[in-house]
């Protein structure tokens, strides 16, 4: 008699991949949840899981260092489980839920074990960090009542070069105590884009096709993220002109867009859905974002206008904005404020998130000058709006700030509020 | 360094795996959980033309028991037996798990992978053989069944024809009086074996039945019967200290260790840490045996 007991798999989700059958050139289609967000990969069977992170998804945060499985660097969460990144590939892992140091936590709201590293000075140069910081949340979820003693042989699987240990035991000990129950769970795994790259090309070393990455069907749904967004802005223009004229270039999708610096619509599906490309260009990083864009309200009479908007880089930077614009008439002519929510991922999140603030800050800028410019000559602005150039982009906050402190008050009040997450 | 370019294939009939590895005739390589592929591929040491990859395969993900034994399916992940109460009725199983490289490989590697990777220093191939487990084969033919002791038959050579998966393995579940012992020295934890053994022991009638099981030592683990050994050191008052079974396993353990030695450890070195860790498990699964047996008579 055979006992078939319901066997649990670990924490995690089952996942049974979908079968396959790829020739040696042939790209392999993979759909993974990368740290709460769905993705879609195409990519050649060699391509290591570590590989598809750094470079297909711009999660750099997973490090590599012998890529056979010896030195623990490339550690994620695989269903929950701790795994070597480097000696798994991409493809296997159709279905997967998986977690990497950037899905752990938060610039300002770190998980406990990163605050628990900094505190112990358990990172020198830091290549060593995700890894022993997946690794033990692993050992933390897994087997909370794991004792101090067994820690060095249960952490033995990830290796410092800067010889850190005593410290990394210290940190993951102390964390263990203050959460005998286990540890919290990741902390930023909202979803936080959902552009994968399906369809795109071979591999990492494709250089960016701008024309062919238009992403996805146009009528798709754009659903935002459930997280705190990257940036958070309100800028708010004095425009010398009436509510009815700046709704004329409002109202004028075509000519709005001409407005966005650096943006062009490529495409019109109807029903408010458009599709676009977006460049942006901040001194050696050059970004192209094809995506989609969708008007939900578009009510004139109370003057709101919001647009939901995804695109991705062919380098894997996503992006999504969520941004209204209303208007109030005054006695001087119109304000406008444009609320705008920017969610980042991929390489662009890692510029300095008060960099990115600011050049999105100025990119909206550029375009409330643009729609008052537009509103006042009935035109689109002489040619497409420049893309924001290197230059321009990184002196111009600065010179702002300068000018502003010269200036205090001037036409534009700027309500420029940032919060920076 | 990267894998060499492989064609890529993930049935999910175990009938069409079959067929997918006898159509590469002989260029195509099994892959369960990578774990020792994947470096292989990455220092090109193998350059397979095609990968099939068994994991979509229902069937092979089944871990269960039936009466006498616990059933292991070629995709059941180590860490998954590791945790699984089912797997407490192969003590030696539980032993060894936590030996089998890191957490972080267990949480991909499978047990027959590791018996099917045959590596000289693995630990699950030494449980194999000490139990006598069962492995069942299977290719265009149908399956086979092959015990553990004859399915090892060199280093990373086994009785698999390239045209052949192991499916799964059958384990023995230990009855009561039972004991076991597994131990290994390695040079950092997770790292394969300088040497390492695993015993069996059992009281049928109070008269001491033992194997001894050594790996690390030789191009394949090695098993003999040492209940002549085990009984010579038991004392009157029935005990079996580690330090009486060192004489009368001496010459056992110079006889198993037919390795060179190498960088980090010679033959002498391999003979004498053989020796010690003989004895110590030698006399713990004796006394589990023991206590176990007198729990159940009394
Ligand atoms: C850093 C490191 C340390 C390690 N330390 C240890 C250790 O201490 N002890 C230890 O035992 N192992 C160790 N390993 C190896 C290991 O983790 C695996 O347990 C095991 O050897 C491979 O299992 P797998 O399922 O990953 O097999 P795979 O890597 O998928 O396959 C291994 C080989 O077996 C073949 N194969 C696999 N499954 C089947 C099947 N069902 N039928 C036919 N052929 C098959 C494959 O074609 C391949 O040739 C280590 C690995 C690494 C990278
Ligand atoms: S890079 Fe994966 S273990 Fe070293
Ligand atoms: S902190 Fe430098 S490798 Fe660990």
């Amino acid at each position: 008699m055979t006992v078939n007991e319901a066997v649990p798999r670990g924490e995690g989700a089952p996942f049974t991949p979908r079968p396959v059958k790829a020739g040696a050139d042939d790209p392999v289609e993979v759909r993974m949840t990368v740290n709460g967000t769905p993705t879609a990969l195409s990519l050649p069977a060699r391509v290591t899981l570590a590989d598809a992170l750094r470079d297909h998804l711009g999660l750099t945060g997973t490090h590599v260092g012998c890529e056979h499985g010896v030195c623990g660097m490339c550690t994620v969460l695989v269903d929950g489980e701790a795994a070597r990144a480097c000696l798994l590939f991409a493809v296997q892992l159709d279905g997967a839920d998986i977690v990497t140091v950037e899905g752990l936590g938060r610039p300002d709201a770190l998980h406990p074990l990163q605050e628990s590293f900094g505190r112990h000075h358990a990172l020198q140069c830091g290549f060593c960090t995700p890894g022993f910081l997946m690794s033990s949340y692993d050992l933390l979820t897994n087997q909370p009542d794991v004792t101090e003693e067994e820690l060095p042989e249960e952490l033995s699987g990830v290796i410092c070069r800067c010889t850190g240990y005593r410290n990394i035991l210290t940190a993951v000990d102390e964390t263990r105590r203050a959460h005998p129950g286990g540890v919290p769970a990741p902390g930023n795994c909202g979803r936080t884009a959902l552009v994968g790259r399906a369809g795109q090309g071979t591999d990492a070393t494709d250089g960016p096709d701008e024309t062919e990455n238009a992403a996805s069907s146009g009528t798709q749904d754009i659903v935002l993220p459930g997280g705190d967004p990257t940036i958070a802005m309100r800028i708010t223009t004095a425009i010398d002109l009436p509510e009815d004229r700046v709704w004329g270039v409002l109202d004028d999708i075509h000519l709005l867009a001409r407005c966005l610096p650096g943006a062009e619509l490529t495409d019109d599906y109807g029903h408010g859905h458009y599709a676009g490309r977006a460049r942006v260009s901040v001194g050696p990083v050059k970004l192209t974002f094809n995506g989609v864009a969708q008007i939900l309200e578009h009510d004139r009479a109370a003057g709101r206008l919001r647009a939901i908007a995804q695109g991705q880089d062919t380098g894997g930077a996503q992006t999504q904005a969520d941004i209204t614009l209303t208007t109030e008439a005054t006695e001087a002519g119109t304000t406008m404020h444009a609320d705008a929510k920017v969610y980042l991922t991929g390489r662009i999140a890692q510029f300095g998130r008060a960099l990115a603030g600011d050049v999105s800050r100025r990119m909206f800028e550029q375009f409330a000058d643009a729609v008052t410019e537009a509103a006042a000559s009935g035109r689109a602005p002489s040619g497409p709006v420049k893309a924001p150039s290197a230059l321009s982009l990184v002196f111009a906050p600065l010179l702002d700030r300068v000018k502003r402190l010269l200036r205090r008050g001037g036409r534009r009040r700027r309500g420029g509020r940032e919060k920076e997450h | 360094m990267k894998a060499a370019p492989f064609a890529y294939v993930r049935p999910s009939r175990l009938s069409d795996a079959i067929a997918e590895l006898a159509e590469t005739r002989g260029g195509g390589k099994v892959i369960a959980g990578g774990q020792s592929l994947a470096p292989v591929l990455a220092m090109r040491l193998a350059r397979p033309d095609t990968l099939i990859d068994i994991n979509s395969i229902e069937e092979l993900g089944v871990l269960t028991r039936s009466g006498s034994a616990l059933h292991i399916g070629a995709v059941v992940r180590q860490r998954r037996v590791e945790r699984d109460p089912l797997s407490g009725s192969v003590p030696l199983l539980r032993l060894a798990l936590p030996w089998v490289g890191h957490r972080e490989l267990r949480s991909r590697g499978t047990v027959c992978g590791s018996l099917a990777h045959a590596d000289p220093a693995a630990e699950l191939p030494a449980v194999a053989c000490c139990l006598d487990a069962e492995l069942t084969l299977t290719g265009p033919n149908g399956h086979r069944r092959v015990s553990a002791r004859e399915f090892f038959h060199g280093a990373m050579t086994t009785e698999l024809t390239p045209d052949e998966i192991l499916t799964s393995v059958r384990l023995p579940v230990a009855a009561a009086g039972e004991g076991f012992g597994f131990a290994e020295i390695a040079r950092r934890h997770g790292d394969f074996a300088l040497a390492g053994v695993a015993v069996r022991v059992r009281l049928p009638a109070g008269r001491p039945e033992a194997t001894l099981t050594a790996f690390g030592v030789s191009d394949r683990p090695v098993t003999r019967d040492v209940s002549e050994q085990l009984a010579a050191a038991v004392t009157d008052s029935g005990e079996a200290p580690a330090d009486r079974l060192k004489g009368p396993l001496s010459a056992v353990a110079d006889e198993l260790v037919d390795t060179d030695g190498d960088i980090h450890a010679s033959r002498d070195y391999r003979r004498r840490l053989l020796l010690a860790l003989a004895g110590r498990e030698l006399s713990k699964a004796y006394e589990r045996a023991r206590d176990g047996a007198e729990e159940v008579a009394t």
